[in-house]
């Protein structure tokens, strides 16, 4: 490359990278997480992964002041759509919302964006998001349904799984990848589904009910690992040592409980993790840098090393990302080795 | 003799709501200043302008809850009447294309519910929270079923102009919620229901004794509560330009709230809807005023809780104090 054209080429990528990030006052990144709730495990390590992130980033770029503050909806529609509004009067730079339904935001996105605010549809993906932050759940669900298929062993297998609010987009998405997993296999049943609405309290009760109803149960299956503590729980407190579980999520004390126990698979989102990566991603679009519109974060598969083998053995694709257990632990526990600002420098 | 002591409230009682709104006034005047100096935005039209559109729909089932309170009843039905009756007008709405018939059905599909209230409390006499914690459940199972637990899309510009049209930063919500108060002020205390209304919280039998068909009296009060609720469906669907079917959660128990903090005496026949304004006003603003200084959410509730539990004492100690 001569001379001319390593000067226009320079020329072009300064253009863009001033054309993108003119808006945006260059020296503070100022980004809001507006989430459905704050009830789960999940939440309390997405959240904290977050504050650390923001500090980290704002510790790391002399340059630049990150802020950052998060909002609880409670579960409540009216709540976020308020928590929304006022917050798209504050015009920060980034706005990360998982909102309760993605139609009832559509008139906000617009609002926002006429505001120079980045709209980010956490989970459920928006159209008219400028990105949508997704976790392939319907590829997850699957994984973990193929996980369970060759890890059943091709006898008789009977399972129960319990998925989020009815019409929740990602826990329909995930129940469906589920039922796709099981169904690459024929000698895995199942007895019973039922939404648990994200409810601990309520997944108790649907253990305690399925293990009265089905007394050879073999399994339960979930669209959260928040079903997975009161349900392992339960199994232990009434004598079912016997019992498998197949997670979602990535919660660091379920992947504690693999090596030797009952949890059979999960699924590694990791709430720290996420939270870290929200801060990596509105810090890239801050920069500039060109994401992808349907941002998909990177959601392996967990399993001890010991039952994959027996998976592959058993048909189970190769070409599947595992985690282990250790380099699960390691990543969930340390958002900042994949999303820290030494990923971005 | 009763008749006059029961139709209108007592000088004694009258006074002690007094120094409940003065209060209430105190406070929010206090929350407002604090706000604007931790954020100036606080202030700004759009901010006030969000402010009161988000408590449109709190202020109507508010209302609507003064009614049922003030008969000593409750409502824990009115949140998952909103997504029901919200569902049925929409539902008709999309089916007929017609926005006039998708009013029409939201409002009496939000009367039904009440009817059956009103029914089973006033002609059966069971308790209202039993008999409304059914109905909390039967009208969001409802909902989810005639929504098949998604949301529907509406683009009809008239069934969504209530909800999401604004004169410049005035929301039309809120005059229209303004008429409301001053219909409902009207029917409280200018006309004879009005007063059956006190009347049967103040005492259902002597009400019953005297003739005044208190029973009749509950299933008129929680047929109006539906009629808000509907309302406020059709003001919700347009704020948000679709249908859903969890709307309206725990929204029942803001409105308690609110009617608490606005001095209505949960044994009933005792309150004022401009005290229930007050106290969604306060609500409010507390709510927009954390959100806004980016108080930690964990906080934002235990302030709302202290702030309740504050306002009730004081009540508490007040009536104590003008009682010896």
């Amino acid at each position: 490359m001569n001379y001319l054209s390593k000067l226009s080429v320079g020329a072009i990528a300064a253009g863009a990278l001033l054309g993108t990030t003119a808006l945006a006052d260059e020296g503070t990144l100022d980004i809001v997480f507006i989430n459905d709730g704050h009830v789960a495990p999940y939440h309390v390590a997405w959240l904290s992964g977050f504050e650390d992130a923001i500090e980290a980033y704002d510790e790391a770029f002399s340059d630049l002041t990150v802020t950052g503050r998060w909002l609880s909806a409670e579960g409540s529609l009216e709540k976020m759509i308020q928590q929304a509004e006022v917050t798209i009067n504050e015009k920060p730079d980034v706005m990360f919302v998982n909102a309760i339904n993605v139609d009832a935001f559509e008139p906000l996105v617009a609002k926002a964006q006429a505001e120079g605010i980045t709209w980010i549809a956490v989970h459920s993906p928006m159209e008219s998001a400028d990105y949508s932050f997704t976790l392939g759940d319907v590829v997850n669900g699957r994984n973990q349904g193929m996980a369970m298929c060759a890890l059943s062993g091709g006898e008789p297998y009977k399972v129960g799984v319990m998925l989020g609010q009815a019409g929740n987009p990602s826990g329909e998405a995930r129940r469906e990848g589920i039922l796709e997993g099981i169904a690459t296999c024929d000698n895995i049943e199942v007895v019973a589904e039922q939404p648990a609405d994200w409810d601990t309290v309520k997944a108790q009760s649907i253990t305690e009910n399925w293990l009265t109803q089905f007394p050879d149960l073999d399994a339960i299956s979930g669209v959260t690992d928040g079903y997975m503590y009161p349900a392992i729980a339960v199994a232990t407190n009434s004598g079912r040592d016997d019992l498998h579980f197949y997670g979602y999520d990535g919660d660091i004390p379920i992947i504690q409980q693999m090596e030797g126990g009952n949890v059979k698979a999960d699924i590694l989102l990791s709430g720290t993790r996420e939270g870290w990566n929200f801060v990596q991603m509105a810090y890239r679009i801050h920069k500039g840098e060109e994401l992808e519109k349907v941002y998909d974060f990177f959601t392996p598969l967990v399993l001890t090393e010991e039952n994959h083998q027996t998976a592959l053995a058993n048909g189970f694709p190769e070409d599947v990302e595992v985690y282990y257990v250790d380099q699960a632990l390691e990543v969930a526990e340390k958002g900042f080795l994949e999303f820290g600002p030494d990923s971005v420098m | 003799m009763s008749t006059a002591q029961i139709s209108t409230p007592p000088k004694l009682q009258l006074d002690g709501l007094m120094l409940r709104y003065a209060v209430l006034v105190g406070l929010i005047a206090a929350a407002s200043i604090g706000f604007g100096i931790a954020n100036e935005n606080f202030y700004s039209l759009t901010n006030l302008g969000i402010l009161l559109r988000s408590i449109s729909v709190l202020f109507l089932v508010s209302m609507g809850m003064t009614f049922v309170m003030l008969t000593g009843g409750i409502d824990l039905s009115v949140g998952s009447n909103v997504a029901f009756s919200g569902g049925v007008g929409v539902v008709a709405l999309t089916t007929t294309g017609s926005a006039t018939a998708g009013f029409v059905a939201a409002l009496l599909a939000g009367m039904a519910i009440g009817w059956v209230n009103g029914f089973f409390i006033g002609r059966l006499r069971l308790s209202a929270f039993m008999v409304t914690l059914a109905t909390f459940a039967l009208a969001r199972g409802l909902a989810l079923v005639i929504y098949g637990a998604d949301s529907i899309n509406v683009d009809n510009g008239a069934f969504l102009w209530l909800g999401g049209t604004s004169w410049g930063n005035l929301p039309v919500v809120i005059p229209f919620v303004a008429m409301v108060f001053i219909a409902l002020s009207v029917v409280l205390y200018r006309t004879v229901f009005g007063r059956e209304v006190y009347a049967t919280g103040s005492n259902f039998n002597t009400a019953f004794v005297l003739g005044r068909r208190p029973e009749r009296t509950l299933i008129w009060v929680y047929i109006l509560t539906g009629f808000l609720a509907g309302l406020s469906a059709i003001i919700t669907v347009g704020r948000v330009s679709s249908g859903q079917p969890w709307t309206g959660l725990y929204l029942e128990f803001d409105a308690i709230t609110a009617v608490i903090l606005g001095g209505t005496a949960l044994a009933g026949g005792r309150g004022r809807l401009l005290g229930t304004i007050l106290g969604v006003l306060l609500y409010g603003i507390i709510i927009n005023g954390l959100v806004l200084t980016g108080t930690n959410p964990f906080l934002q509730s235990l302030i709302k809780g202290l702030i309740l539990l504050g306002v009730v004492l004081l009540d508490t100690f007040t009536q104590k104090g003008r009682a010896t």
